[in-house]
Parts: C-alpha cells; sequence; structure tokens
C-alpha cells in the first residue's frame, strides 16, 4: 500500500485538484448534527466533523430511487443517471459497514443499482475522535484495511494519506505535488502516538463480549416484551444503520399514459408491514418480536453467517432512538448489568 | 374498466373543500385526469353533473349532519368503489377534535345555546368509516396532489391507493432531518402515517398528525416520552386531537390518564 503525507493546509487545494473525480461531497453542518452534503464551497469541508444522520449507505442505495422506467416498447434502465462522487470524511465505522454492504449486495447476489453506485463513488475516509457515543473499539471496526480509494490519518500537522485503490492512487497522481513521499521515523512514532492516545478517548460502557451467546440464553426472556411496549415502531433506528439494507419496491403508474417507473425505497424489519404476507399473516407482527430480529440479527445472526457482527459501533442508534432502544441498552439489559426496560 | 373510461364522482360533505380544491390545482394534470376518468360528478369543477353508478366515488369531509349522512349511504350505494380522501373523511377532521370527551350535546349548547340551526340534525362528527364501508383512504389535510394522482392512476388501472403503514419518521429519515422530539419539540411523526415526505419536519415545523394515526401509533410510548418531557396532559391530548380526530380518541381512549 502506498503512503505520503499531505500537509493540513493543502487540503483545500488538494480537494480542488481532484475535482475533476466527481461531485465534492462531504459531512456539513446540519443543525446540530452533520450529514454528509454536495460541497459547493470547499471552506465547508471539516475533517473534524461528527458522525453524519445518515451513513454512507445513502450514496450506494439512495433512501428512495428509480430503478428502471417502463413504457410499451420495453424498459430502461436509469443507472446512466448516476454522478460520480468524491466523499470525503467518511470514518472508519462507516466505511466498515460500507464492507458489510458489499458483502450484501455484491457478492453472492449482486445488485446492479448499488455496484454502479459504489464504482462511481470515491471513498476518502478521515480518523476520527470517538464522541460519548462512539463503540466501534467494541465491535473491530475502529480501523479499516479496505473499502476506501484514500484515508487521511491524523498526523499533527499533516495528514497520512494511505492510498487504497488504483482511483486513489489515480487521484493523488492529479495532486502529486501536494504529496510527500517521504514518512520520518518520527511521523511514525507520531502517527503510533497518537493511534494510542486514541484509543484511550473511548468512553462508553459497553461490553458486547458473548453476545451470542447471551442472545440464546435471553431469547425468551419478557424484556423484549418490555421493549416492544416501549419501542415508537418508528424504524428510525434502521434508516440510520450503516448496515441495515432492506429496500420495499413499487411501480409507479403516469396517469393516463402507458409508462411508469419501478421505484426502490428503504424499508426495515422493524416496520409492521414487512413481514405481512398475502392473505394477511404477519410472521413478526408484534414489537416485541421485531425488536428481537432486528438485535439478533445485528449482534448474534449476522456473526454466524459472516464471522462478524453487522452492528459497527457508529453509535447512530444511540443519538437517534427518541425512547432509547439501542444497542448499548439492549445489551446492558440482557447481561443484566442495568435495568433500563422495567 | 379496460375500455371505457372508469365513471368517477367527487363529493364533499362538512368540511373545508380543501381536498376537492387540490384536486383542481392540479393544473398541469388536470387534463391528463380528466382523459384517464370519465368525472361525472364534480360540483367544485362543472355544472352538468350526472348522479348514477360510479365505478369510484372520492369523498371530502367528515359525517356531521343526517344531511351528510344520507348523502354518504347514497354515495356508497352507487359506487363500486369509494375512496376518504382528506383528514376529514378519513378521521373526523379537527371538528371532531373534542370527540374523546363525548358530550356531543354539551358541547353544542356550550357554544350554541337554544339557537334554532337552519342544518338540521347536526350530529358529533365522524369519518365515513364510522357509517359505510370505505375502500380506500388518501389521508392529509390537504391532500397532496401527487398522491391523488398516483392514487387515480392505481385504480384506473385496476389497483388501490398505497395505504401507508409505516410512520412519518422514515420518510423523515429519507430526508436526513434532525429528529426534533430528540430537540424536546412536541412532534408526532412517529404516531402519524406517512406519505406526506415529512413536508412540516423538512421546515423544522413538528408534525401534527395531520395524516391520522398510522396503524400500531404506538400512543402509550410517546405519551409517555412527552410528559418526560415536561408537555402537559392537556398539550399531549390537545396535539394529538389536532387532526387525529375520533380515530385518535379510539386510541388515547385505552389511555390511562390521557381522558379527562
Amino acid at each position: 500500500m502506498r503512503v505520503l503525507k499531505l500537509r493540513k493546509k493543502d487540503l483545500k487545494k488538494m480537494l480542488e485538484k481532484i475535482s475533476s473525480f466527481g461531485e465534492l461531497w462531504a459531512p456539513v453542518k446540519k443543525g446540530d448534527k452533520f450529514a454528509f452534503q454536495k460541497i459547493d464551497n470547499l471552506n465547508d469541508v471539516d475533517p473534524n466533523a461528527g458522525r453524519t444522520i445518515l451513513p454512507l449507505k445513502k450514496f450506494m442505495v439512495p433512501p428512495r430511487f428509480s430503478m428502471f422506467r417502463y413504457d410499451k416498447d420495453g424498459y430502461h434502465e436509469q443507472l446512466g443517471e448516476v454522478t460520480d462522487r468524491v466523499v470525503f470524511g467518511a470514518h472508519a465505522c462507516d466505511i466498515n459497514g460500507l464492507l458489510i454492504l458489499d458483502k450484501v449486495f455484491a457478492e453472492e447476489f449482486s445488485d446492479p443499482y448499488y455496484i454502479e453506485r459504489r464504482k462511481r463513488t470515491a471513498i476518502i475516509g478521515v480518523s476520527c475522535v470517538p464522541d460519548e457515543f462512539c463503540f466501534c473499539k467494541e465491535t473491530n471496526t475502529d480501523t479499516v484495511d479496505e473499502g476506501y480509494d484514500l484515508f487521511f490519518s491524523e498526523l499533527g500537522d499533516d495528514f497520512l494519506v494511505w492510498v487504497g485503490s488504483s482511483k486513489g492512487d489515480d487521484m493523488v497522481r492529479a495532486a502529486e505535488e501536494l504529496f510527500d513521499e517521504n514518512i520520518s521515523v518520527k511521523d511514525i512514532q507520531k502517527f503510533i502516538e497518537w493511534k494510542k492516545w486514541r484509543e484511550t478517548q473511548f468512553k462508553m460502557d459497553i461490553d458486547l463480549t458473548a453476545m451470542p451467546d447471551i442472545f440464546e440464553l435471553k431469547i425468551d426472556d419478557k424484556v423484549w416484551e418490555k421493549i416492544g411496549e416501549k419501542c415508537l415502531a418508528c424504524g428510525s433506528c434502521s434508516m440510520v444503520c450503516p448496515t441495515c439494507n432492506c429496500f420495499n419496491v413499487t411501480d409507479t403508474v403516469a396517469l393516463g399514459k402507458m409508462e411508469g417507473t419501478r421505484d426502490r425505497c428503504w424499508d426495515a424489519c422493524t416496520l409492521h408491514e414487512y413481514s405481512l404476507v398475502a392473505g394477511g399473516h404477519n410472521f413478526r407482527g408484534s414489537r416485541a418480536d421485531r425488536m428481537k430480529l432486528w438485535y439478533t440479527h445485528k449482534l448474534q445472526a449476522f456473526i454466524g453467517e459472516f464471522g462478524k457482527p453487522s452492528c459497527v459501533g457508529c453509535g447512530r442508534c444511540i443519538t437517534t432512538c427518541p425512547v432509547d432502544i439501542n444497542v448499548k441498552t439492549v445489551a446492558k439489559t440482557l447481561r443484566g448489568e442495568e435495568v433500563y426496560f422495567k | 374498466m379496460a375500455n371505457q373510461l372508469p365513471r368517477v364522482g367527487i363529493y364533499g360533505l362538512t368540511g373545508c373543500a380543501g381536498d376537492q380544491l387540490t384536486i383542481i390545482n392540479c393544473e398541469d394534470e388536470i387534463l391528463a385526469l380528466f382523459g384517464a376518468a370519465d368525472i361525472r360528478s364534480f360540483v367544485m369543477a362543472k355544472s352538468d353533473n350526472t348522479e348514477d353508478e360510479m365505478d369510484v366515488a372520492f369523498v371530502e369531509g367528515s359525517v356531521s349532519t343526517e344531511e351528510d349522512l344520507s348523502m354518504l349511504k347514497d354515495i356508497r350505494k352507487r359506487s363500486k368503489i369509494l375512496i376518504a380522501i382528506g383528514g376529514c373523511a378519513s378521521c373526523g377532521g379537527p371538528q371532531s377534535g373534542r370527540a374523546l370527551e363525548k358530550n356531543w350535546k354539551d358541547r353544542i349548547k356550550q357554544v350554541y345555546g337554544n339557537t334554532k340551526f337552519e342544518i338540521p340534525d347536526a350530529k358529533e362528527h365522524q369519518p365515513l368509516s364510522a357509517h359505510v364501508k370505505v375502500d380506500g383512504v388518501i389521508p392529509g389535510c390537504p391532500i397532496d396532489k401527487g398522491e391523488f394522482l398516483r392514487a387515480v392512476s392505481r385504480i384506473v388501472n385496476g389497483d388501490m391507493p398505497i395505504a401507508y403503514k409505516y410512520p412519518v419518521c422514515v420518510e423523515c429519515k429519507y430526508n436526513e432531518n434532525e429528529c426534533l422530539l430528540l430537540k424536546g419539540i412536541p412532534c408526532i411523526g412517529p404516531l402519524t402515517a406517512a406519505g406526506c415526505d415529512s413536508v412540516c419536519v423538512n421546515h423544522n415545523i413538528p408534525c401534527v398528525g395531520c395524516r391520522g394515526p398510522v396503524i400500531e401509533a404506538n400512543v402509550a410510548s410517546e405519551y409517555k416520552l412527552l410528559l418526560e418531557k415536561k408537555f402537559s396532559k392537556e398539550d399531549i391530548v390537545n396535539r394529538a386531537m389536532m387532526f387525529g380526530g375520533v380515530k385518535m380518541a379510539e386510541l388515547l381512549e385505552n389511555l390511562k390518564g390521557a381522558k379527562k
């Protein structure tokens, strides 16, 4: 892997030089939070931005999009409308989330809509400092070795830039004069020191040890009923989760015309209609069953299938659920550490 | 329906007529609408109306008088499909905001005293479904014209309008809004059926529930949450009842402490 140095004060220049790679998107303040937004003014780019309301999945699987148009002559793919984008400011947890989506959408059952957008979206990661809701260390997603094109690590007045793909290499070459190939021993020491300091910044009290076993032991526990009583079934946890990937498909027929679009939107197993089948039976009609499914999927079943949890510790469920149901409170309750759901 | 255009009637009971107005305001699409359906009755839009059998009737407004009721029953009898449009027809509307209190006669006396009414037999405002079978609902105050046109298109093609069985929060997240509830603002998006594209929250205004309660609305949990956020029982109930009408009253009725 190619590793280079970039002076922090040259970041804007660098982003300007790579503008031909696509629209630049980065986290920008939205109210008290951040959201990945299209950047028109490079001064808006903030490498220290906190977690965004929605994760990177919105780039690869937009919340709503048309898959194709159809008329009496057949159907017409709308993949040509996918634009080239450069997303700056992705955190390690979110890139790990993308790696999970890659498994779901780009391996055994490949999804052309995902793959096209993934291919056309350059990811520039940035190292971050955890806040009180981050627990990526507990899910082993606090660092990332693949899935990005470039990754910028903190190095005092510089960034240490890891080149993760040939597109990343092309981007570096487009701004070659801004990068320094010489990484000194001092730089390496500085990098290690910062990494060690970052490790000390995780504040959240959470323990996910042996979660799959704990789920097995607690699968019939009454606590799920309590969680179901509290759950608003608003689906927000699923919408903001970097690894939730379920979707619904609907047809919209133009009024009075022989044409229409086939549209896709995010759906979630936490919503009432998700498990409703023809004939009116709902396999998970109760919120308790749906909550149980969601958490066992994240912290137990996915491990069985893919060897790691489908939770990347980003903290979004914690900062999003209005009634405080999230990986932290559920894990704590199942462990009997603290009773959140009395 | 395949060879001839579906016969459509658009009617209004007690309400502000805002839903019919929304249909008339479909300026760019109104020709397509009149081209896709044989609109036989639409008093607000035309004068030569024919009242006979309809394939589809769209009815706005609440049932608030005996006259409303007999009109509704007549429409039901001669229509294959009956669609409630707007908040009044689907939930009872703001006029049923006191439905939880149940004391219709006392309330009307309190406001009007012994006034003799020109309109006979005013009654507690009810959604259409309290009196007749309703096949589909296009909720909202007023209805969204895009949703209405999509619904017409679906019906013309032999399908029913989409019923939104998830709350506004889903669309609110599609739009990447900050959660207003988390900021301590009494938003009832979690209790309210989606389909509006979270238009109010997109403009930083909390959801007032104009599309009526979503299936499985967890009123008890949101009520508790708002109490924890220091809102009074009265404020919470008033907010939920502003547009939730009879449908919300049914949910609140079982809630300990919410009823006066």
